[in-house]
């Protein structure tokens, strides 16, 4: 992945500052030639020195790197994938040069890209309803069954001269029934018709939400204010317990929370092991539903009805969100966001984190929370001044499909379909309940430390699907040794690196005996 | 000469146009509207010839066709096999089953007739 203008960016900020080359030269323990020769572009650096200069400039790793266009590049790289454009021969590596010189004309080509696959997998959804959807084979079958019956009817009246007065008054009542009948069956399928239309989504919402909070590096300061403002008012800077949040929701906003069996609650499109009911202001939840779940959707709802405003304010800024599903479903995820900073408030939360060592599972322990809520708020401890480790977080389903992602500038994770087989995140799935810790290359030579572990969700019943995901944190290998995750791992021997790929298709590792699919990347 | 014919379908007003039509060229009817119902009929007392209904309650025409064809008594027991489906891959299964032939609903009375008279005859 290049690296070509970090050496520009560091000397547009170093003359931002009034600072000389010798100067900042000095401050980071190298010399002045050759910083001259990074800011010249001249010289490839990464790792301690960039965090260095990075530190004494004070900026973003992320900003200095040019994160944003490599995101972008990451997009075009995939584009290159579409079997439609393999004739073109793109070189995957040229989308750099592109975005260098059309910014514009890339993120146009990124965005009709992303519509392109909105469309194949609508059309893949529909075409997959029509041909196996039991209520559409039931309907034709009927519609088909009436026909016939009338058909054959008719035939009968018009081409037998010898019906008595009975026969024929029985016919014809036969044609009146079946022709109710048909259209009894007709309007059935046009309101499903109707339903399934309204029902259908776009995937381009989703993509827009991940696009906002990429760009606002998944932290949101007036949220963290506003919730530990509620933290502190309401609960005196004490975890709030399922009883108090449950109070306060009856209190502030008339919503009352009650547990239902699972058999009761099959009509119901359920998120989250809940189903909030707007018109009754009622919040359901699957009786075993676990603490962790509860309270934290509890506090999500709180947040959404108390922070409105905050969360709006948050909507309005910038321009990614163009649809009002796309609004509506960043609403969801600010409204997540909020109930995670306060359920785990920022600073005590941070300095828990530094001083376990990142050890999720005690975090997770600590505060009430589960697992994967845990891991989320550790991706959002981006506060400039205190920040703790950047972590990517992945969440794949046992069919290897990524579920949920926020990735990080040198680790791109799949949007569509699988990440690489290899990947930490599957084979925790063989056990689930346990961490497993790999230390993987990719073929760029960046080096990360994936943390990953699959649970079972909480089952209502002996007969119910077991559920499994498996989630990943993912941290540059840089961080590692700040991590309980490193311990009694020796991060520079080769030997325990794990080769990896970002996806089988943008892999160029030819060669690798877990390829499921040829490599598109064969020119790099 | 009249051909004993049994109807397997749940479609209880096209059984009784089928009825009437087929009553008229001669033949003696019986009718059966689930599946359960046209084994059983089948077994009791075996007709000429079966028109049978793909989708039926219980036990689905194909299920009916293949125990009809692993029963010695009933392998050349000429059967029709009616779907709502015009799917290739029904008419597929009904072949590779035994159907002696496949009718697409909506179908005229004038194809039914023929059909059993051709497969009852000769």
């Amino acid at each position: 992945m290049s690296r070509a203008h970090i050496g520009s960016k560091i000397r547009e900020r170093r003359k931002e500052r009034g600072q000389t080359q010798v100067a900042l030269a000095k401050e980071i323990g190298i010399s002045a030639s050759y910083l001259n020769l990074i800011e010249g572009n001249k010289r490839h650096i990464g790792g301690h020195l960039l965090q260095k200069l990075a530190a004494a400039l004070d900026v973003e790793l992320e900003s200095l790197d040019g994160a944003v266009e490599r995101r972008l590049a990451e997009h075009l790289q995939e584009l290159t994938a579409e079997p439609l454009l393999h004739n073109l021969e793109i070189v995957p590596s040229s989308a750099f040069d592109l975005i260098g010189r059309h910014p514009k004309w890339a993120r146009a080509l990124v965005t009709t890209f992303r519509a392109l696959q909105d469309q194949t997998e609508l059309a893949a959804a529909l075409a997959d309803r029509l041909n196996h959807d039991p209520f559409l084979s039931d309907a034709v079958h009927d519609m088909l069954t009436n026909v016939t019956a009338i058909r054959s009817t008719a035939e009968i009246l018009e081409s037998i001269d010898d019906l008595d007065e009975t026969q024929r008054s029985r016919f014809d009542r036969i044609i009146g029934n079946e022709s109710r009948r048909l259209a009894d069956v007709t309007t059935k399928l046009a309101t499903y018709f109707d339903k399934a239309g309204a029902k259908t989504h776009s995937l381009t919402p989703s993509e827009e939400v991940d696009d906002l909070l990429w760009e606002r590096n998944n932290y949101f300061p007036r949220l963290e204010a506003a919730a530990q403002r509620l933290l502190t008012t309401w609960f005196g800077d004490e975890a709030p317990k399922e009883m108090q949040l449950a109070e306060k929701l009856r209190q502030r906003h008339g919503i009352e929370t009650e547990d239902r069996p699972e058999r009761d609650l099959t009509d119901l499109v359920m998120r989250n092991q809940c189903y909030y009911d707007q018109a009754e202001r009622r919040l359901i939840f699957i009786e075993t539903v676990p603490s962790p779940t509860r309270r934290f959707q509890m506090a999500k709802l709180l947040a959404a009805h108390t922070l409105d405003d905050e969360i709006s304010v948050e909507l309005d800024t910038g321009d990614l969100l163009t649809t009002e599903a796309a609004r509506h479903r960043a609403a969801r995820a600010l409204s997540s966001y909020a109930a995670g900073a306060m359920l785990m408030p920022y600073e005590p939360f941070l300095q828990d984190a530094i001083d376990v060592r990142y050890d999720i599972e005690r975090l997770a322990h600590r505060y009430q929370v589960s697992f994967e809520q845990a891991c989320h708020r550790l991706i959002t401890l981006r506060k400039p001044e205190a920040a703790g480790i950047p972590f990517a977080f992945m969440r794949a389903d046992p069919a290897g499909f990524v579920t949920k992602r926020f990735p990080l500038p040198r680790l791109p994770l799949p949007r569509y379909g699988n990440a690489c087989p290899i990947w930490a995140v599957y084979s925790a799935f063989q056990t689930p309940g346990s961490i497993i810790r790999q230390m993987a290359e990719l073929p760029n030579g960046d080096r990360f430390l994936f943390i990953a572990r699959a649970a079972v969700k909480e089952q209502a019943a002996f007969s119910a699907h077991r559920q499994v995901v498996s989630l990943m944190m993912a941290c540059d290998s840089l961080h590692a040794d700040q991590t309980i995750y490193a311990v009694g791992l020796n991060i520079a021997e080769p030997s325990l690196t794990t080769p990896v790929g970002p996806t089988c298709r943008l892999c160029p590792r030819e060669t690798c005996r877990y390829r499921e699919e040829d490599p598109i990347l064969a020119t790099v | 000469m009249g051909k004993r014919v049994l109807i397997a379908e749940d479609e209880p007003h096209l059984v009784e146009s089928l009825t009437f039509i087929l009553s008229r060229e001669g033949h003696e009817i019986a009718t059966a509207l689930d599946g359960e119902a046209a084994l059983q009929a089948i077994w009791s007392e075996p007709p000429d010839l079966v028109i049978l209904d793909v989708m039926l309650p219980k036990i689905n025409g194909f299920e009916i066709l293949k125990k009809v064809r692993a029963d010695d008594r009933l392998k050349s027991l000429p059967v029709i096999v009616l779907t709502a489906k015009g799917q290739r891959q029904d008419r597929e299964t009904a072949d590779e089953i035994g159907a002696d032939l496949f009718l697409a609903k909506p179908f005229s009375n004038k194809v039914v007739i023929a059909a059993v008279k051709d497969l009852t005859t000769g």
